[in-house]
């Protein structure tokens, strides 16, 4: 039964995008959208209970375990928000021209099938089908981030596909090194050679040298795809000049799933030459993100480039603790990729909505979001609250985290410039914010009430944001403590 | 063919792909640029084929096939026609002199074989010198992209860095699996065609190449 649920995650959003073709009706379309993702929600949750009683599940090239589930049930999630968000959304984007409905159903089928190619890397268990599926999201999204049409969207775009695509060629590059250190270790046999969990069974054995090669050629490749500075330049022009349900897409859940692959190989490079040469790497990522982050947040004024400057800082944080390691270290890098793909999605939601009001992303022309918006403002600041980190909202409780493991292992450099990021971070981003959110709106305003869709969408993850802030249920604790046995 | 022929021919191509790399990266003209990559992925097949005729693996001669057919053919038509379309006159422009990246191009050769050199066990795994080749021609490739800026000559440093990859992998003592090697050039397809669709929609619009776009900043 479970076996059969692997192949059929991915096959949802598949049907779903080809469904889209079918009509060009928006309520239709949007009905689909919301089933669509419903229907891969459900059936992630049903695999979730599978895996916590019966361990992993293999089936050909494909695989799930706890690891994977934490990912998996974020892109389903996150999916069902966005789909939700959409409903509200497209309404209004059409009404001011930013969409065209004549391209309407392209653009549904271009968001479910790059759902299915984020659903293929998390579930691949054959790092070669990790990377076809990792290509398969910068082609969908590249033609979603220029969707809109105008020149900048295309600048964007065209920068994001030649980027990543070089970027994640050299992760090609080193899960062929890496195939062949495999290959001289003597595992035999076609694809079988490329399988992670096979390769994980003879990763002691491998050749620490080559496999240093092959994972920082992979750090590079995937670290591109996942936001790490130096390699970010795509990021804040993706992010800000996609859609906004896109941005939160890419932001919440397709860098994670790059951080996903790194994680992968880690644990192999950490099996062949000790776990200090890939959490070495890792840290020095992680630092050089968070520091190149802070100067653009501070001087930024567009309000969705500021939000994508945020995602580098964020991942950085995600590598500072996967790079500090040991069992806190893992645990708090797995727990802040969803604290952060949820409250991320949830700003880039709320500064839409924002950004469609007063018709500007300029955060000196959003003022007073909180008496025209009341629902709207207090979903913004709540996120940015969040994204700040402040208690008690849950980024706290993972950048907490971070920080003891790194206290445990004596990192003392590492924590001394992470802390005094995260203080400059934490006062630039709640002067951006307290601006926008209080003072006096401009009379030119539109003050007309906020629709149910998006606000339904958005709520739905302030719930959780606010809810993984206060306790980490049971379940979800264990999940995440099999997970980190799995990476340490 | 003894292991030592293999092993002979698969250097040999090693260089002609290096010098392939040189025309690219001093390539003033963008035709001359394409038709260089078309030349490397020629090479990047037959090597392919020799590799399948020396371990009798039968999947070599597909990929070996689907590497002529659509790297050396397909690709490089698409490319043209995009500069047809396009109708462009001008030159490639190197942001720094052309003699700068040559040297630069050089001095990562040098260092891909330093590099190599220090791993002695892979010396099975992987048939001659493909694997110090495989990174040159990558990281090459990657100069190629970041110092000249039109969008075409991008597209053939791309196309440049992924051959790089494919001579490697080939020479992998078992080979890719098939079904890897096929996903693999089906994504490089398709990016292909959303990046030439992308290169059209901008030169039709704006008439400007959608390299030169930089008004996102900061």
């Amino acid at each position: 039964m479970s076996e059969t649920l692997l192949w059929v995650l991915p096959v949802v959003p598949a049907v779903t995008a080809l469904l889209m073709l079918t009509t060009h009706d928006r309520r239709i379309l949007s009905a689909i959208d919301v089933c669509g993702s419903a229907v891969l929600l459900a059936l992630t949750l049903v695999l979730a209970r599978e895996v916590a009683s019966g361990g992993p599940r293999a089936i050909g090239l494909l695989r799930i375990d706890d690891l994977g589930l934490i990912f998996l049930l974020l892109v389903a999630f996150l999916t069902l928000a966005v789909s939700i968000y959409t409903v509200g959304w497209l309404k209004q984007a059409l009404a001011v021209g930013n969409m065209k409905s004549e391209l309407l159903r392209s653009y549904f089928a271009l968001v479910h099938a790059f759902v299915a190619t984020m659903v293929v890397t998390v579930l691949a268990d054959n790092l070669g089908v990790l990377w076809i599926a990792m290509e398969g999201t910068t082609i969908t999204s590249a033609v979603l981030i220029g969707y809109h049409g105008h020149q900048h969207g295309l600048e964007a775009a065209w920068k994001y596909i030649i980027v990543t695509t070089i970027g994640i060629s050299f992760g090609l590059f080193g899960t062929v090194v890496i195939y062949a250190a495999a290959a001289a270790a003597g595992l035999h046999g076609g694809a079988g050679a490329l399988s992670w969990s096979a390769i994980m069974k003879v990763a002691p054995t491998l050749d620490p040298g080559i496999v240093r090669i092959g994972f920082i050629f992979v750090m590079v490749g995937y670290g591109t795809k996942a936001g790490l500075a130096p390699m970010h330049l795509w990021l804040p022009d993706a992010h800000s000049q996609a859609p906004t349900p896109v941005s939160a897409l890419l932001s919440g859940v397709l860098i994670k799933c790059a951080l996903l692959g790194i994680i992968r190989f880690q644990t192999i490079a950490a099996a062949a030459c000790g776990p200090a040469f890939p959490a070495g790497v890792l840290l020095v990522f992680g630092l050089i993100s968070v520091v190149v982050a802070t100067p653009f947040i501070l001087a930024q004024h567009d309000i969705k480039r500021l939000l994508g400057y945020h995602s580098v800082e964020h991942v950085g944080i995600v590598a500072l603790g996967l790079g500090f390691g040991g069992r806190i270290g893992t645990y708090a890098a797995l727990l802040h990729v969803v604290n952060h793909g949820i409250t991320k999605a949830l700003a880039f939601f709320a500064a839409g909505k924002a950004i469609a009001r007063y018709g500007s992303r300029d955060m000196r022309v959003i003022r007073g979001l909180l008496s025209v918006a009341p629902i709207g403002g207090t979903l913004l600041m709540l996120a940015a609250l969040s994204l700040a980190g402040v208690p008690p909202f849950s980024i706290f409780v993972s950048e907490l985290l971070v920080l003891r493991a790194g206290i445990g292992q004596g990192h003392w450099v590492a924590i001394a410039i992470f802390l005094a990021m995260v203080v400059i971070i934490f006062a630039g981003l709640l002067h951006h914010v307290g601006s926008m959110v209080f003072g006096e709106p401009a009379a030119a305003v539109s003050r007309e009430p906020e629709t149910w869709s998006p606000l339904l969408g958005m709520m739905l993850l302030a719930a959780i944001m606010i809810l993984l802030g206060l306790t980490i249920p049971a379940s979800f604790d264990g999940l995440l403590r099999r997970a980190t046995e799995i990476v340490r | 063919m003894s292991a030592e022929t293999v092993h002979t021919i698969i250097d040999d191509l090693g260089a002609l792909l290096l010098f392939t790399m040189i025309l690219i990266v001093a390539a003033g003209q963008i035709y001359r640029a394409i038709y260089a990559v078309a030349a490397q992925s020629l090479f990047i097949a037959v090597a392919g084929a020799v590799l399948a005729t020396a371990t009798g693996n039968v999947d070599l001669w597909v990929i070996a096939g689907i590497t002529l057919i659509v790297k050396a053919m397909v690709l490089p038509w698409v490319l043209h026609h995009v500069v047809q379309r396009m109708n462009i006159r001008r030159e490639v422009e190197p942001v720094i002199p052309v003699g700068a990246t040559l040297a630069l191009a050089v001095l990562i050769v040098v260092v891909s074989f330093q590099l190599s050199a220090s791993l002695g066990s892979v010396r099975q795994a992987i048939t001659g010198n493909a694997l110090p080749v495989g990174i040159a021609l990558t990281l090459t490739g990657v100069l190629a992209m970041a110092t000249q800026k039109t969008a075409l000559t991008q597209m053939v440093g791309l196309f440049a860095s992924e051959n790089g990859i494919f001579f490697t992998a080939m020479s992998v003592t078992q080979g890719m699996p098939l079904i890897i090697e096929i996903g693999v050039i089906l994504d490089v397809i398709l990016a292909a065609l959303v990046m030439a669709i992308m290169v059209l929609r901008v030169r039709s619009t704006v008439d400007a190449d959608i390299a030169d776009l930089d008004r996102l900043r900061g």
